[in-house]
């Protein structure tokens, strides 16, 4: 494991993150409670460098599962944020079913709760998913970074409905992309809120904030149920959980 | 016809003998005048049971499910089920109906009374019976009854896993019963996150008796309201009442277990039976020693700054994982109230009966009453198919829990309660079978708390702590009980007035404190008027000896002991400030004509 990831150390331009992290720093990051490994096991051999490398200007939302209670609130934040409805002429937020919410708390037994939302990656797996050209003028797939809010967007209009880039993220990320279940066409993606995260505004526990993006986090870029099975471990010293709700 | 703001304007009717189900609308004078939760329950309850005297466990008996119309928007700890039904537990002293029995009704949080108005309902109406074990999944307007055999005898735990797992997707929420209610043990409870229950009143007995196991729901939508800005405004205001406040942080530091120290030195907690109100070993399963040695996790229902809820986890013999608990009720019930002080004994008890679908308050009563009769010597070891249940024996009180949640042996007949435990065993022990109209107590003991007492006997369910200590109380609950909303915030003030606002902005009407209470008032007197013509009367507001004759021995209220007179003489004055006949409990005619019950309770004998 070690020599694995001394390699990659070595042969990629690894710490300039603004953080100048060193490869101990980042052991010592990543290592609690197995967490190397799982980086590693999830991101594979090839990942690895991208998981040590960082970009200063992504930003996300950050987890604390520990003060997670799993009240909802944040789905309920986004989704009315981001589905707003025109009352008299003007735009306000929606009521907010958390269903449509971009944030997504998954609850597990035993009592595990798992906020899930878009890691920001800078090397945009689901991006490179994409299977539509890239549009001549701007270079955007049907699926893109947006240059001005640094968030990944859809271009219904080209989509083809193919899944893939919800795939992707799925079996490398996070997962949070859901395909429309009648066209395909990816959703569930953070918008940031235009910069002023609702959820985390919202949030009454203090579990979420507003960060630059760093690999080096524990948890960062896993799916629900590595989450939920390493928090399990941890708190009630077993990795075996149910999908209760 | 035009949906009032605020809801949907349908129930969702599931009648299991026809497999059919349907939307049923409901009038929008309802809406307004019974609001959601228990009040539109038991009007729902009303209207469907027509003549008094039926069976609780016989298919016309409907289980509703109710929202309120705080559910599905982000209001604070808008997060409670109101399941109402028929009792099967209670009965009066005398009535012309072998059936009789109360309206019972039991509280939920969670986040399944969301769900249900997501998915497009003010509430659920299941009636009939399926020819054998099925599940109810509602996906938006699908509505699909299926066959559930595989689950039988589940306990719930795993079943909350498996449920869901079958599901595919994490986000239904679901509703279930363990193998006590399969069995129909009459106080088996409906199981909600394998920690969350609706506990009290029998909610799992007339589930099981339906043979429904789970009810699955989701759903894509949302009732509108009637003035979006005020709403979003007074929403806001809700939520800068609670968030962060020193108020909101000392339900997440120990919820209601930090009751289970305070209680005891106040002298108004259950121990030993009701015996006592201190309970001297109170600090070994209090709150502290949770917080120290047991919980991992606060846990909070929909959208609720709250988290009253706590997991963990305990090692040794008794260890385990911890949905929830010790909470007030369960920590004492099943600690104080056995003389259990063993932490990890004491989470053991109330995990498996969570598991098994129990109610903890009564299973609790119930054994804390076997073990005073074995004391006693009224009964004996092989009485108890030879447990030895001695005060403070985790061992025995286990063993317990398994016989009433299977019926087997003496659990058999401790599944019918103290009350029916008490008639077969007698020898005085009536007196110490500490019970109202059939239901149990729960942890709060009244040698020292006369105004407690009066919730208990006055209750529409039988033995309820939280009815409210007086009638400003009862009516504020019924009606808060009505919206949706959680009872814990809202003792803070601040949270009043925008919930006033949140209210009237959602449903278009405009409610302030009085049409608040007002409102509550008719919920509790039309509760009043099912139990009436069931046959209940005053005879049946009754506490047990006990309180009247046992003072305490020990602790701060030691010598306390309720008033014979002075008790029948604040229920007189209860009943006529009602503007009920105090010896029948009958509501006037004035009042009904106030609350604008007379079209309803005509042809319903004087
Ligand atoms: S609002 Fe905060 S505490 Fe609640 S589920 Fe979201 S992250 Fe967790
Ligand atoms: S959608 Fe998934 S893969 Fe794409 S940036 Fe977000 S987490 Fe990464
Ligand atoms: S679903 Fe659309 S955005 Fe996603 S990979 Fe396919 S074409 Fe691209
Ligand atoms: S930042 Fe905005 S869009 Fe992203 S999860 Fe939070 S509320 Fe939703």
């Amino acid at each position: 494991m070690e020599s694995t990831l001394d390699s990659h150390t070595k042969s990629t331009d690894c710490v300039r993150d603004g953080m100048n992290l060193t490869r101990r720093e980042f052991i010592k990051g990543v290592g609690l409670g197995g967490g190397a490994v799982v980086l590693l096991g999830q991101f594979g051999i090839h990942g690895a460098a991208w998981a040590l490398s960082g970009d200063p200007l992504l930003k996300m939302v950050l987890v604390d599962y520990a003060k997670c209670t799993g009240c909802q609130t944040c789905e309920a934040a986004c989704s009315a944020q981001n589905r707003p409805v025109t009352v008299a002429g003007r735009e306000l937020p929606g009521l907010g079913n958390p269903r449509f919410a971009n944030i997504r708390v998954h609850r597990f037994n035993p009592d595990v709760d798992v906020p899930s939302v878009c890691a920001m990656c800078s090397d945009t797996p689901c991006v490179k998913a994409c299977p539509v050209d890239p549009d001549p003028r701007t270079g955007r797939r049907a699926l893109y970074r947006d240059q001005a809010t640094r968030t990944i967007r859809n271009d219904p209009g080209r989509c083809l409905g193919c899944r893939s880039c919800a795939r992707a993220c799925a079996t490398e990320r996070t997962g949070v992309i859901t395909p429309n279940p009648a066209t395909g066409k990816p959703e569930r993606i953070c918008t940031l809120c235009g910069g002023d995260p609702q959820c985390v505004r919202r949030c009454p526990f203090g579990a979420l904030s507003f960060v630059e993006v760093r690999r080096d986090r524990k948890f960062y870029g896993l799916g629900p149920e590595q989450i939920a099975a390493e928090l399990a471990k941890g708190w009630y010293g077993t990795a075996e959980f149910g999908g209760a709700q | 016809m035009s949906v009032k703001p605020g809801y949907h304007g349908v129930v969702l009717n599931i009648d299991l003998s026809t497999g059919r189900s349907e939307k049923v609308a409901v009038p929008p004078e309802d809406l307004d005048r019974f609001v959601g939760g228990q009040g539109l329950g038991m009007k729902i309850l009303w209207d469907r049971l027509k003549k008094p005297g039926v069976d609780p466990l016989s298919p016309e008996n409907p289980l509703i499910f109710m929202p309120g119309p705080f559910s599905g928007l982000p209001v604070p700890s808008s997060s409670r089920t109101c399941v109402v039904t028929k009792s099967p537990i209670t009965s009066p002293v005398e009535s012309d109906y072998p059936h009789a029995s109360t309206v019972s009704y039991s509280n939920m949080g969670g986040f399944f009374g969301p769900e249900v108005r997501f998915a497009g309902y003010d509430g659920l109406v299941v009636t009939g019976k399926a020819p054998e074990l099925c599940y109810v999944v509602i996906d938006d307007g699908r509505v699909e009854i299926r066959e559930g055999k595989r689950f039988k005898g589940m306990r719930t735990d795993a079943f909350d896993r498996a449920f869901q797992d079958s599901l595919g997707d994490r986000r239904f929420k679901t509703v279930y019963i363990g193998p006590a209610g399969e069995n129909l043990v009459p106080y088996a409870s409906i199981i909600h996150t394998a920690g969350r229950a609706a506990g009290r009143g029998g909610m799992g007995c007339v589930m099981g008796s339906k043979n429904l196991k789970a009810i699955a729901v989701k759903g894509s939508g949302q009732p509108g309201v009637a003035d979006h800005q005020r709403f979003l405004a007074a929403l806001e205001k809700a939520r800068s009442a609670l968030y962060g406040t020193a108020y909101a942080k000392s339900w997440a530091e120990q919820g209601t277990a930090r009751a289970i120290v305070a209680n005891s030195h106040a002298g108004t907690e259950a121990v030993r039976n009701y015996r006592e109100g201190t309970f001297l070993e109170a600090d070994k399963i209090g709150g502290d020693a949770a917080r120290r040695d047991v919980w991992v996790k606060d846990i909070a229902c929909y959208c609720c700054p709250l988290a009253c809820k706590k997991s963990g986890m305990t090692r040794g013999k008794y260890g385990g994982i911890i949905h929830d608990g010790p909470e007030y009720e369960t920590g004492v019930m099943l600690g104080s109230n056995l003389l259990i002080s063993d932490m990890p004994g004491l989470l053991k008890a109330i995990t498996i009966i969570d598991d098994l679908g129990l109610d903890q308050i009564s299973t609790g009563n119930v054994i804390g009453f076997l073990m005073e009769a074995y004391e006693k010597g009224l009964i004996n070891r092989s009485f108890l198919d030879g447990i030895d249940l001695t005060w403070g024996s985790v061992d025995a009180t286990l063993a317990m829990i398994e016989k009433i949640a299977a019926k087997e042996g003496v659990g058999a007949l401790a599944a019918e309660g103290v009350r029916a435990l008490s008639w077969h065993i007698g020898k005085g022990s009536e007196k110490f079978a500490i019970q109202v109209k059939g239901l149990e107590l729960a942890a709060h003991n009244i040698q020292a708390n006369q105004p407690r007492g009066l919730s208990y006997v006055t209750a529409s369910r039988g033995a309820c702590h939280m009815s409210g200590d007086n009638i400003a109380m009862q009516n504020r609950r019924a009606m808060l009980d009505s919206t949706g909303m959680c009872f814990f915030p809202t003792f803070e003030p601040a949270l009043e007035e925008p919930m006033l606002a949140m209210l009237s902005a959602i449903t278009g009407r405009e409610y302030d404190k009085t049409l608040f209470e007002k409102t509550g008032e008719r919920i509790f007197n039309l509760e009043k008027l099912f139990n009436y013509r069931e046959g209940f009367r005053r005879a049946d507001d009754r506490l047990p000896d006990r309180f009247f004759e046992d003072p305490f021995t020990i602790g701060s209220k030691k010598g306390s002991v309720l008033d014979r007179g002075q008790f029948d003489a604040m229920l007189t004055q209860y009943y006529k400030d009602r503007g009920w006949d105090p010896e029948t409990t009958r509501p006037g005619e004035a009042k009904i004509r106030e609350l604008g019950l007379d079209s309803i309770s005509e042809g319903m004998q004087k």
